[in-house]
């Protein structure tokens, strides 16, 4: 275990430290550091890429400082990083491109650790929550940069309201988590999104509209474009590397398991294991964006994490194609285009449903994708785009429904008498 | 969580878990004490080696503040598809699992920082 923490410390580290550098090369320091600032005072609301807001340079920084915070904060609390930890930061890095930033996410953070306190908690038991949590980063930009506020009236506003919605995210993430039963993945995303329904709709009766955002790189940077594939090749041989044979064969022993929360990859399988299935699941992600000739964007690039951290979390190949299947034959079949952002970010954050096809088969899995499309596409709005796992959102929501169906039916089939 | 609730999960999680192989008869049983507890569940289904290996192994898994300070609300509650032991894992201070005559015993411990395990009858390794 002590072998596998010390691994994976390197292996995070390594991949935020080459994140600072090929930023500060890409752009030159001068011009990455600007970029990394501009980027502090952008609200982040989806769908905001923040490429074209900071340059390649600032925005590799700006995510890579993001991963880091989390990744101290897990150190720090002698959380053992393993699968779940492993999915939080890289979901962390990957926001880092579209939406969060170190800023703005430790107000939230700090409100997940006091409710933690009131609670009789340690914060490491909640710090799942607190890592994923920072989906609402934007809620904290917007209110101090958005709503009207100015100086430091404005950082007091943002201060408090993210440490308010940290304090009250323990509660909501844990009740969710019945709703669905651990059949979606990105609970946080859902809880956020649960939250930012109440945020939103109190914004709007504060006199305030949302104005809509869509920020959107498609400028074909091969550092963009490569960064990726780059990375999960490396993940691929590096899982076949620390264990060969063992490697492959935990990684198809991974491929039996449904994925419903909270599995542990790395622990259900092995390390090598839920690295292959990671690097592999971000190269078949890239491939799909290669293939309906989507833009490579910061937006991609933190779908692409997500799915690779939850590579060890819960999603493989296997539970991941009927649902993308799903939000394939719904996109045709509504008239969207494969390409265009929505649909694209869906096919691949709607792997959060992953679970549902892992355990109730293929066609389940995609009437679940096939809903997970038409709900996204409308959930974004209703959270003014404060919560960046729309998707997960959305997920929950679809998750909850199927659920509630299965069990209704089944128990219905069941008779005592 | 209060200590009803947790009893509550507790059982609800490993009778769901031996329920699923349908046995004919299930014996529960509770000790107290007032910094723990020792739940027995024992079932009468012949269970392979293979079987006790997992399950002991499920039960016995290093301690995960992080995974049951949060996902161990799931525990007993969620009970559509499998029962997973390894949610009891993560909050047990120590888990056996025998044969009986007819089936297996699965002995679960509990307990908070001042958990004695002289009160109760953990066998020493």
């Amino acid at each position: 275990m002590e072998k596998r923490n010390q691994f994976l410390l390197v292996l995070l580290t390594g991949i935020i430290l080459s994140f600072i550098v090929l930023g500060l090369i890409t752009d030159g320091s001068g011009d990455a550091i600007e970029g990394f600032l501009r980027i502090q005072i952008h609200s982040g609301r989806l769908i905001s890429d923040f490429i074209p807001i900071g340059g390649i340079g600032g925005t590799l920084i700006n995510a890579a400082f993001a991963g880091l915070v989390g990744l101290i904060l897990v150190i720090i609390l002698k959380v053992q990083l393993s699968g779940p930890t492993y999915a939080a930061i890289l979901t962390i890095i990957g926001f880092g491109f579209f939406g969060k930033t170190p800023l703005n996410i430790l107000p939230i953070i700090l409100g997940v650790f006091l409710s933690a306190k009131l609670a009789g908690k340690m914060f490491r038991e909640y710090i799942i929550i607190a890592l994923f949590g920072t989906a609402l980063g934007p809620l904290v930009s917007f209110i101090v940069f958005e709503f009207g506020f100015t100086g430091a009236a404005a950082v007091a506003a943002g201060l408090t309201g993210g440490i308010i919605t940290g304090f009250l995210l323990p509660a909501i993430a844990v009740s969710m988590l019945h709703l669905h039963q651990g059949y979606n993945l990105y609970n946080m995303g859902l809880s956020c999104g649960f939250f930012a329904l109440f945020a939103a709709s109190l914004v709007r009766a504060a006199g305030h509209n949302f104005e809509s955002t869509m920020v959107w790189y498609s400028g074909g940077s091969p550092v963009i474009i490569w960064l990726i594939p780059a990375l999960s090749l490396s993940l691929v041989i590096i899982g076949l590397i620390s264990e060969k044979i063992n490697g492959i064969k935990e990684f198809l022993s991974i491929q039996k398991l449904s994925g419903r929360l909270p599995s542990d990859f790395m622990d259900l399988g092995s390390l090598g294991g839920a690295l292959i299935n990671s690097g592999l699941i971000g190269i078949f992600g890239s491939l799909y964006i290669f293939f309906v000739g989507g833009s490579f964007n910061g937006a991609m690039i933190a779908g692409l994490l997500t799915i690779m951290g939850f590579g060890a979390f819960g999603t493989h190949l296997k539970n991941s194609w009927p649902i993308v299947l799903g939000v394939i034959l719904s996109t045709l079949i509504f008239g969207k285009g494969l390409a265009s952002p929505s649909p694209l970010l869906a096919a691949l954050f709607s792997t959060t449903l992953a679970p549902l096809a892992g355990q109730f088969g293929i066609l389940t899995g995609i009437i679940a994708g096939f809903i997970h499309l038409i709900m996204v596409l409308q959930t974004g709005v209703w959270q003014g785009g404060m919560n960046l796992y729309n998707n997960g959102f959305a997920g929950g929501l679809t998750a909850t429904l199927i659920v509630a169906v299965i069990q209704w039916h089944r128990s219905s089939k069941e008779d005592l008498s | 969580m209060k200590r009803k609730d947790i009893i509550l999960h507790l059982i609800s999680e490993i009778s769901g878990y031996l329920l699923e192989e349908n046995p004919m008869r299930l014996v529960i049983s509770l000790h107290q004490e007032k910094d723990g507890l020792h739940l027995s569940v024992m079932d009468d289904n012949e269970h392979t080696d293979k079987e006790i290996e997992k399950m002991e192994k499920d039960l016995n898994k290093p301690k995960r503040p992080e995974l049951s300070g949060y996902y161990g609300a799931m525990t007993g509650q969620d009970l559509l598809g499998s029962s997973r032991l390894n949610l009891l894992g993560w909050q047990v201070k120590h888990a056996d699992v025998t044969r009986t005559s007819g089936g297996i015993k699965i002995d679960l411990w509990l307990g908070g920082d001042k958990f004695d395990s002289r009160r109760f009858n953990i066998p020493e390794k």
